[in-house]
């Protein structure tokens, strides 16, 4: 099974190497969004903080912001494509985007050491493992709307919506603490926290002590099997109206 | 019977442009979608902005309503964009890959404006009228009524917002012409376009620059906001026409050069 995914990874990763200006692009603009959120924050700081945050600290916060979106996004998965390829085809692409943040990253760092992040194995450690689940999940998320096409036409103003929402609930224009405490609240209930905003806040080490962490990847793993329950659900559901239409 | 060239091209897309229309109004659910996205977008923007102004009074130098007047104008150019801009000259990348562009080279047009205008998404003209209403509620806000000539100046300053937005779209697509793999160059315009949403003011001195000189965003929302809300003085409007000219006469030398090297490929 390793082999067999270790072929399609390769695979895909060749096939992207064809497209790489197109690929170049793709990141350029996955990393706008932030980018601009970072520009404004920035202004708004200015020499102070905003709710305990400095220009450095919403630095961090936003480069981390990136990478993780990159490894976390899930990359036009296809109601009917088989999953396994779609898997390999994610991760060639996270692979190649992420490693260019993190150069990006590094080089930054040097020039200004404000956002260094503090060296930390462990942390790093747990947050890899925290970034799994948020792929996973988004993974199944954008599975399962998609597979909302099997039901209506308009499956992606479905996807529309959950991506607006999570503008705020999953820490992309802000982070969490900076939101009024109920919608944060909000947001830490539903699985949107889980998907972006908590590996963000382990990287950063925003979110300390053992607790917290453990309360997040268990919310973490929640969120992930009832997305998973929901894909099989709508996977199972659908198959049958397709069939149902076309028999 | 004379043949002239400006006329019958003018009369060609009138002939498309009806076809179109009658195409689309077959899906009027597609309106009502239409409308519901753009207030679902309209209405993130501002929340978003809610969100920066809760935790300060203004944002380079502009308070709260004068970005929502900002905003508005960003959505009506959105509008534009996608009614004209995406359907049509947005397809070029992809035709120059695939070779279509061959099909409409041979026509006995001009080939930019072929291109340029040949398909409307009638629906999305709603957002020019949704973002000009936002903008008009926003100036009510402000209590700020414009004069004459700001208003004058606004109406010219969004049309010279038009032709440079115009003209970053034909310049992209002219470069599909080199980079023949990036099918994809549309979201680079996406990516900047981002960056209007905000005004340039707001930015740190490096992308100011970048905004106001060499990719020319601040002068499609920042401007012709200004005029309207009084920030600048109505004679703004003339320099920003100005900029659209030079931007319009820029992308079309590319677009000629695109060309030259697109028919030395084929032929």
């Amino acid at each position: 099974m390793i082999k067999r995914y270790a072929a399609l990874i390769r695979n895909a990763w060749l096939v992207d190497l064809q497209y790489r200006a197109s690929i170049v692009l793709w990141l350029l603009w996955g990393v706008t969004e932030p980018a601009i959120a970072l520009g404004i924050w920035w202004a708004i700081a200015g020499d102070g903080s905003v709710a305990g945050y400095a220009r450095a600290d919403f630095a961090r916060y936003f480069f981390a912001v990136m990478l993780i979106n990159q490894l976390t996004i899930a990359w036009d998965s296809r109601p009917l494509h088989p999953a396994h390829e779609a898997v390999a085809e994610n991760i060639a692409y996270k692979a190649r985007t992420a490693s260019v943040i993190l150069v990006v990253w590094l080089v930054v760092t040097v020039a200004w050491p404000a956002v260094r992040l503090p060296f930390d194995p462990g942390r790093w450690a747990v947050t890899a493992v925290a970034v799994l689940l948020a792929a996973a999940m988004r993974f199944f998320i954008s599975f399962t709307t998609g597979l909302l096409a099997f039901w209506t036409t308009r499956a992606t103003a479905i996807m529309d919506l959950h991506a607006g929402v999570s503008l705020f609930l999953a820490g992309r224009i802000a982070p969490l603490a900076l939101l009024p405490p109920a919608v944060a609240g909000v947001a830490g209930m539903l699985w949107f926290r889980s998907m972006l905003a908590f590996p963000v806040d382990l990287l950063t080490g925003a979110v300390h002590g053992t607790d917290a962490i453990v309360r997040g990847l268990a919310a973490q793993l929640v969120w992930l099997g009832v997305w998973v329950g929901a894909y099989r659900l709508a996977w199972i559901r659908g198959l049958r109206r397709y069939g149902a239409v076309g028999g | 019977m004379t043949f002239r060239i400006p006329h019958s091209a003018f009369r060609i897309l009138v002939a498309f442009w009806r076809l179109n229309v009658a195409e689309e109004l077959q899906y009027r659910a597609n309106f009502v979608a239409s409308v519901l996205g753009t207030l679902f977008s309209m209405a993130t923007a501002l929340l978003t902005l809610a969100l920066f102004f809760h935790h300060t009074t203004t944002l380079g130098g502009w308070d709260y309503w004068q970005i929502v007047v900002l905003l508005g104008v960003f959505n009506a150019l959105t509008g534009v964009i996608e009614a004209v801009l995406r359907p049509g000259i947005g397809q070029l990348a992809g035709e120059v890959r695939s070779g279509e562009l061959d099909l409409v080279l041979v026509k006995p047009v001009d080939a930019q404006g072929f291109v340029s205008f040949r398909r409307v998404d009638i629906w999305r003209f709603t957002d020019v009228v949704l973002g000009l209403g936002l903008a008009g509620y926003a100036l009510f806000r402000l209590g700020h009524t414009p004069s004459l000539a700001q208003l004058a100046a606004f109406g010219l300053s969004l049309a010279a917002a038009a032709v440079v937005v115009y003209a970053i779209w034909v310049v992209l697509m002219s470069l599909a012409f080199w980079f023949v793999s990036v099918e994809n160059i549309a979201v680079l315009f996406d990516a900047v376009y981002e960056g209007a949403r905000y005004p340039a003011s707001a930015y740190p001195g490096a992308l100011r620059f970048l905004f106001v000189y060499l990719i020319p965003i601040a002068w499609t929302t920042t401007i012709p906001a200004s005029a309207l809300t009084g920030r600048l003085r109505p004679e703004i409007a003339l320099v920003a026409a100005g900029v659209a000219a030079v931007a319009f006469a820029l992308a079309r030398a590319l677009w000629r050069a695109a060309l030259r090297r697109y028919s030395g490929a084929s032929g």
